[in-house]
Parts: structure tokens; C-alpha cells; sequence
């Protein structure tokens, strides 16, 4: 299973390293402002193309990059109705706690599950390849978090249900 | 000789520059402030804080014959420092002086020029400030480079004869302007950038084929020839009677900042944390090798940085990996956190700021680095040469 | 209603506002000759492929791909024409293959692989081919490749 997601996690992987090239730049409409250039939007010539990374329709992550910032999105894989529900759950769990995770963005980008926003700032206080381990071992711990939560809500189901039938069992 | 380091502090430096007999050196440390470090032999002490600015200084440079230290910050105004006696103590201390830049956005660097008497600041009001000495009213006046600017300057450098200047911007070009200044400059001589040179004259404007910001740009110590940086992690250098220009793509990351160290030897540094060496003449470039090979003795095997996804293959990367292909998933447990904090090179974190250090004759012997992991290296340019073949061979396909 | 002028974008009225255009040479061919070549292309590449030369197929392709605006059909033929080639190459012949090919291909292939992975269940396309063909892309180019993709404004 896992040698089957190692491709899609180097190609992340790399595409990261490459995006996080980050230097502070201070805002060139707005006097004296410095903003992530990502999501201001308002000078284009600081803005790169984004990139996709995919591996199927429901896996993929989107890598918008400028000059200051980056907006990572996170597209999370979800087979089913409780996936879908567990994910949600989940991710609105910790963008409500965004600030603890520092380069987590409180909300996602259209069409994602989850986002994240890193900027210079992160890049200078932070060693940025271990920002990039950070996002890949995320990935990694998502998929495995929520199928684990699905199991565990299985086997309580289960129970549940065994304990309510036992009732009529005597 | 091996690189010396010095960590100045955890924070990044923006920007360095030493005194011109080198035993002073002025940073900004990511603050609004600049200091001063003296060296007392062994390390860089700090003796004096430049405290005007009000926002985060980009940018520092210091005259090395007229001793006077000039900083620009996102505040959009620029000081120069000069040492002058305290009227009560007689010590010498640093004395601002405001400069009137006339930009409304932020500045993003600055340089003296070659004969001290003007400097030109770079700024996000898609223009360059000028600026020159009005001795009748007793401060820095300036006169701004326009057109046809389209975005923030990045970085800007001198021509040797006090005129011209490179400037490179986020619009993704790279262009040579005429700064002449008719109260100031003598009427140069004609250069192969052009003979005719009133202000603001575009002598020229280059682009890298992939686009990408100009992060960098330097003339040759003639001045006959242009290098600039880019973005698209290449290095282009630019003879202008042609034109030829050179265009050499990097496999690693960009680079920001470069300086010649001869009239054929260019190092280049950035987001790659280590410092590139390239050389070559008008018939061609390329690639000689880097300076921070001490680390990795076994260069060619270790030394992912040449070719694969970046040199985070070698730690992280391969306990990730190793873990991964084995089916096991739990690496999160212990191993990538310790077996990979530090990186093979000697800068942590990106270089930002690259100068001659020692210049014997007409060669650049010696360069410094400073960059957003706070250190501070001193390079011998020569480390390279025994390194250029092996390097160059593995680069062959 | 009468609060549409609040939309308006005043910024574009700017005559010194930077144009998309502006940010690079534009194509000089003409439309209707791109997708000429790019027909013609195709064609090159299915003797190419008959013949099993993969590395000659892939500098056929990506040697002056279509970029710019107004080129929508060229540039679907060749992602079509490059898709049957990445996904008939056996894998273990994909590095051999990529590092014969010119520092501009490669880049404008690392294009194409990103512009296949953005539409994903389009046509053909198979994530898992693609994937592969990057990480051996990126092990013989190098992240710069990326960075170069990111950086350049002649999408495909």
C-alpha cells in the first residue's frame, strides 16, 4: 500500500522544495504593507503558475506559489459517505486550532480539504526542509488517522449493536 | 583553506557588508535596526546599534574610502551614517542623516557607487532613487529611474565608471540604465553599453528564457559584461556588442545573489545554501563546482544536491523512504527527527548576501556569505579549483 | 443595484498596470500553423512510436510546443500525442529516455506532466504514470526543473 503512495509523496515532496524559495518582500501596491502575495493576489508578475500533484480525481494537492508565500491544498482521499464525514470532522477539528499549527490556514481552498499557508516568515524561523518533512508526514498520518477512525467507528458500532441485540437475546 | 563561520545570531541577516579594512562589519539581523561588529581576533562582538528606521532594513552597504555606511529599509527611506565625534564625550559614534528618496513603496537595496560620491537605492515604486550630495543645502538629493520599470527592483549594481547601473526586478528583466548625473559625473567615456548616456538612457534589457524574477545582478570588474540571476534557477551572462548571452540552467534551486571575482570567475549563492562557482569568457560558461565541499568528502555519491530532489534525499528522505518501502509507517516515531536536523552544507538556510572579502591584485581571493540561518562564512574563491574537474565530470551525461 | 461600480476593477484602468502579456515573447506563429504542426507532430510521433524509438518520439513532441493563448487545440493534440507515448514507455526504460533528451525538453516535459496531473481523469491520463515519469524526471533534471515550470510564463 505505502510503495503505492511513495511516488505521489516524493513528487510533493520535490515540488515543495522547489516552491519554498521564499524572500520577505514588502507589498508593491499598498505602502508600507507586507502580505503574502499568495493571497493578496494583487500583483500578478510575483505570482508562479500552480501546480497540481495527482494521483487520481480524489487524491490531489495544489501548489499555488509567489514570491513571499506559498498556499499548499490538500485534497484528502474519501471512498465513502463516513470518510467523507471523519474528514470534515477532522480538518475543521484543526483549523479551528489553526494558530497551534502555525502554517495552517483556517480555511481550505475551493475544492480542498485542507490548506496551508507558509510564508517567509516561517522560512526564516523554521528550517524549511523540515517544514517540508512536516507537510509530507502529514499527508502520510491523515490517510492512516482517518481509516484508523473508521475502523474505531466500526468495531463501536459493532458493539453497540451487539449490546442492543443482546437485550432481546434472553 | 577551510571556510571560516561565524553564527552572528539565530535570526536571519538580511544583509552584511565589512568596514574597508575589514575588521568592522555593519548587518541588519531581520530587525529594524542595524549593528556594528567588531572583531576582537576570534569572534564578531556587537559595539554599536544604527537605530532610525522604523521598519525591517533590506539592505546595507559601506563606502569603503569615504567611510560613510548607508541602509535602506521597508520604510521606505534611507539613512547615511557617518562617524563623528560626540560634541560632550569626544568618542566616535554614528550620525544619521535622512536622505530624500521620493519613493512611496519599499526600498530593497542600496549600493554606493564605485567613486563614493552617489548611490542609488532600489525600491518597489518601480523605480531607482539616485541620490547625490547637495553641498549648497547640505543633504542627499535624488532623481529617480522610471521608466520602463514595471515592478519592484530587486537588486541593482555599478558599473565602474560611476555611471551606469544594472538593475534587476521582479518584471523578470534585467536592464542597464544610464544614472549620469550633470552636477556630479564628468561626461564618461564611451562604454560598450553605449557612448551617448543622458539620464535615465535603457541600454539595454535582458530576460532569461524561463522568465523568473531577477533576483541578482553584477557587471564583470571591467564592466563589459553582465551576469544576472533569475528566478527559473538559472544564471545568464550577457555580452553585450552581440548580443551573446549565456544562459546556464541549474538543477538545484535559484540563486540571489552573486558577485564576480575575477573578469572570467563568477560565485553565485541562494536558496541551494551553498555557493556556486562558474567561469568562462565570451566563447561559453560553465559550471566549475562549489565551494562547500569540505562536509562531504565522498562527493559524488553523497552529494544529491547535484541531480536528485534536492540534498534532502540523503537524510530524511532515505529514512522516509526506506521506512515507506519497507511497509512500515511509523517513521514519525523517532527516526527523521533525529537523524536529519542539520543540513550537509555549511550555511543552514538560504544565502542571502554574497561580497569580496580580499581582493589581492585584480582577483577577488576571498568572499563572504551571510544568509537567513544568522551565519556568517568567509570562502577562499581558490577551494574550488582542485574540486572543478571532478565536478565538472560528474556533470557530464 | 447601482453598486455595480464598486466591482469594477480600477486597477486595470491603470495604464502602467502590468499586463499577463507583457511577462513574455509571444508566439509568433500563427494559430492555425501551430495546430497544423502540431497534426503533423502527431503523425511523426506514431512512425516514431511503430518503430519503438521513444526518445526520437518525445524530441518530436516537445521540441516548439504551443504556449500562449488561442492555441487550446494544438496544445490538447500534443498532450494527447505525449500521453500515448509516456504511457506505452516500460518504466525501466524512462530514465534512459529523459536524460537523451534536451535541457528544453525536459523542462517542457516537467510542463506537461504537471498540465496532465492538473486534469486528472481526463482522456488517458493515469496518475500512477505520471508520477513515475516525474520522480525520474526530477531525479535526472533536478528541482530547477520544477522551479522552471513554476517560473515560466509560456504554459503549454
Amino acid at each position: 500500500m505505502s510503495n503505492v503512495l511513495r511516488p505521489y509523496l516524493a513528487a510533493v515532496r520535490s515540488t515543495l522544495t522547489a516552491a519554498l524559495t521564499l524572500e520577505n518582500f514588502s507589498s508593491q501596491v499598498v505602502e508600507r504593507h507586507n502580505k503574502p502575495e499568495v493571497e493578496t493576489g494583487t500583483s500578478k508578475e510575483v505570482l508562479l503558475n500552480p501546480l497540481t500533484i495527482s494521483r487520481n480525481e480524489n487524491e490531489r494537492v495544489l501548489i499555488e506559489s509567489s514570491v513571499n508565500s506559498i498556499r499548499l491544498s490538500i485534497k484528502i482521499k474519501q471512498a465513502d459517505e463516513i470518510e467523507r464525514i471523519l474528514c470534515h470532522k477532522f480538518t475543521r477539528f484543526m483549523m479551528q486550532r489553526a494558530e497551534s499549527f502555525i502554517v495552517l490556514r483556517r480555511k481550505p481552498v475551493q475544492g480542498y480539504d485542507i490548506s496551508f499557508l507558509i510564508t517567509n516568515t516561517h522560512t526564516e524561523t523554521m528550517l524549511k526542509h523540515k517544514i517540508v518533512d512536516f507537510i509530507i508526514q502529514f499527508m502520510e498520518e491523515v490517510d492512516k488517522e482517518i481509516s484508523e477512525m473508521k475502523l474505531s467507528l466500526n468495531a463501536r458500532a459493532r458493539i453497540v449493536a451487539e449490546s442492543y441485540l443482546t437485550a432481546f437475546n434472553a | 583553506m577551510a571556510p571560516q563561520v561565524f553564527t552572528l545570531a539565530q535570526t536571519p541577516i538580511t544583509s552584511h557588508v565589512f568596514s574597508a579594512d575589514r575588521s568592522q562589519l555593519a548587518v541588519s539581523l531581520n530587525s529594524n535596526d542595524a549593528q556594528i561588529f567588531s572583531s576582537n581576533g576570534q569572534e564578531w562582538v556587537p559595539t554599536e546599534t544604527l537605530a532610525e528606521h522604523d521598519k525591517l532594513i533590506t539592505s546595507i552597504d559601506w563606502a569603503p574610502n569615504s567611510n560613510r555606511i548607508v541602509t535602506c529599509s521597508q520604510d521606505r527611506n534611507a539613512y547615511v551614517w557617518q562617524e563623528t565625534p560626540d560634541p560632550d564625550t569626544g568618542k566616535l559614534v554614528w550620525k544619521p542623516t535622512l536622505v530624500l528618496l521620493r519613493i512611496n513603496r519599499a526600498a530593497t537595496h542600496v549600493k554606493w557607487s564605485p567613486l563614493e560620491d552617489k548611490f542609488a537605492v532600489a525600491s518597489g515604486a518601480r523605480a531607482i532613487a539616485i541620490c547625490s550630495f547637495d553641498p549648497e543645502n547640505n543633504w542627499w538629493v535624488s532623481k529617480l529611474l522610471k521608466k520602463p520599470i514595471r515592478s519592484t527592483v530587486l537588486s541593482i549594481d555599478w558599473h565602474p565608471n560611476n555611471v551606469l547601473l544594472a538593475a534587476g526586478s521582479a518584471d523578470m528583466k534585467a536592464r542597464v540604465f544610464s544614472a549620469y548625473i550633470k552636477e556630479v559625473d564628468e561626461r564618461p567615456a564611451a562604454t560598450v553599453w553605449g557612448s551617448k548616456l543622458p539620464f535615465n538612457t535603457v541600454c539595454g534589457e535582458y530576460t532569461s528564457p524561463a522568465g523568473g524574477w531577477v533576483h541578482a545582478v553584477g557587471f564583470s570588474p571591467s564592466g563589459d559584461v553582465l551576469a544576472f540571476a533569475s528566478h527559473d534557477s538559472s544564471i545568464s551572462i550577457v555580452y553585450p556588442g552581440g548580443p551573446v548571452v549565456h544562459n546556464i540552467r541549474m538543477q538545484s534551486l535559484p540563486f540571489v545573489t552573486l558577485t564576480w571575482t575575477s573578469e572570467d570567475v563568477i560565485v553565485a549563492a541562494g536558496h541551494d545554501c551553498r555557493p556556486i562557482v562558474f567561469s568562462g569568457s565570451e566563447a561559453g560558461w560553465q559550471e566549475a563546482g562549489t565551494l562547500d565541499d569540505s562536509t562531504a568528502p565522498k562527493s559524488a555519491e553523497t552529494r544529491p544536491g547535484v541531480g536528485g530532489v534536492g540534498r534532502l534525499k540523503t537524510g530524511a528522505f532515505a529514512t522516509f523512504r526506506d521506512a515507506d518501502s519497507r511497509g512500515q509507517s511509523s517513521i514519525s516515531g523517532g527516526g527523521s527527527q533525529l537523524t536529519n536536523t542539520k543540513l550537509l552544507t555549511i550555511h543552514q538556510n538560504t544565502i542571502t548576501n554574497i561580497r569580496p572579502y580580499e581582493v589581492r591584485g585584480n582577483e577577488v581571493t576571498k568572499v563572504s556569505t551571510s544568509g537567513v540561518d544568522g551565519m556568517l562564512v568567509i570562502w577562499d574563491v581558490n577551494a574550488v579549483t582542485g574540486l572543478s574537474g571532478r565536478l565538472g565530470g560528474a556533470q557530464l551525461r | 443595484m447601482a453598486s455595480a461600480f464598486r466591482k469594477i476593477d480600477i486597477d486595470a484602468y491603470d495604464e502602467d498596470a502590468l499586463q499577463e502579456s507583457e511577462l513574455y515573447e509571444a508566439d509568433a506563429r500563427d494559430p492555425a500553423q501551430v495546430l497544423d504542426e502540431a497534426r503533423q507532430r502527431q503523425a511523426a510521433v506514431r512512425s516514431s512510436l511503430a518503430k519503438s524509438d521513444v526518445a526520437g518520439a518525445l524530441s518530436v513532441i516537445l521540441d516548439n510546443a504551443p504556449y500562449g493563448p488561442n492555441v487550446d487545440e494544438a496544445k490538447v493534440l500534443t498532450l494527447q500525442t505525449l500521453l500515448t507515448i509516456l504511457n506505452t514507455t516500460k518504466a525501466t526504460e524512462i530514465t534512459g529516455v529523459i536524460k537523451s533528451l534536451s535541457q528544453d525538453s525536459q523542462d517542457t516535459l516537467m510542463k506537461y506532466l504537471y498540465k496532465g496531473m492538473a486534469m486528472p481523469g481526463w482522456g488517458d491520463i493515469s496518475g500512477s504514470v505520471l508520477l513515475g515519469w516525474h520522480e525520474k524526471l526530477t531525479e535526472v533534471a533536478g528541482v530547477g526543473c520544477i522551479v522552471r515550470t513554476m517560473t515560466d510564463r509560456r504554459t503549454v
